[in-house]
């Protein structure tokens, strides 16, 4: 993958680039200060993480799907896709996520090319 | 999934902490806070 993706300038689909943040990120099962974590602490962290962006979005219309990279490896690392019903739904939530934060870091939507996941791979 | 109805404050608009700014002095405060954080737009992933 030459990671050159391309970046329609209108899609149904908004990806939020490192969105989310596992708690064990710098080492797994580990927090940043070196406490051992508890994997239903872990899981609780992903789910309320998918609960803000689940309420924040929901406002724009209804979603189709909402897909969290949960990972620890570089590629896509924690990049979050929310495909909308309509184009103008995206439109309307990357208007009003751009310039934002979340936790302390600022929010990088754009549209992507992205509408079927399961066929979702570089070739 | 069955969770408490607790009250938790969403991680939207945290903005960072001011140590993890540029801290600007007095002098160029003012012209700092007129400006706003933009996101490129041809971030590339």
């Amino acid at each position: 993958c030459s990671r050159l993706h391309n970046r329609p300038t209108i899609s149904p689909t908004l990806l939020l680039s490192n969105m989310y943040q596992r708690p064990d990120m710098i080492t797994p099962g580990v927090d940043p200060q070196g406490q051992p974590l508890d994997p239903s602490k872990i899981q609780a962290h992903f789910e309320d993480f998918y609960e803000d962006i689940f309420e924040e979005l929901d406002k724009f219309g209804e979603m189709e799907s909402l897909n969290v990279c949960d990972n620890l490896a570089d590629h896509m690392i924690g990049n979050v896709y929310v495909l909308f019903k309509e184009e103008d739904q995206a439109a309307a939530a990357l208007k009003a996520l751009q310039g934002r934060f979340y936790s302390g870091r600022p929010i990088i939507a754009d549209f992507s090319p992205v509408t079927d996941f399961r066929e979702a791979t570089c070739r | 999934r069955t969770r408490s109805k607790r009250k938790r404050v969403s991680g939207f608009d945290i903005r960072p902490p001011a140590s993890a700014m540029l801290a600007p002095t007095t002098a160029v405060a003012a012209a700092a806070a007129a400006q706003v954080p933009s996101v490129p737009a041809t971030f590339n992933i």
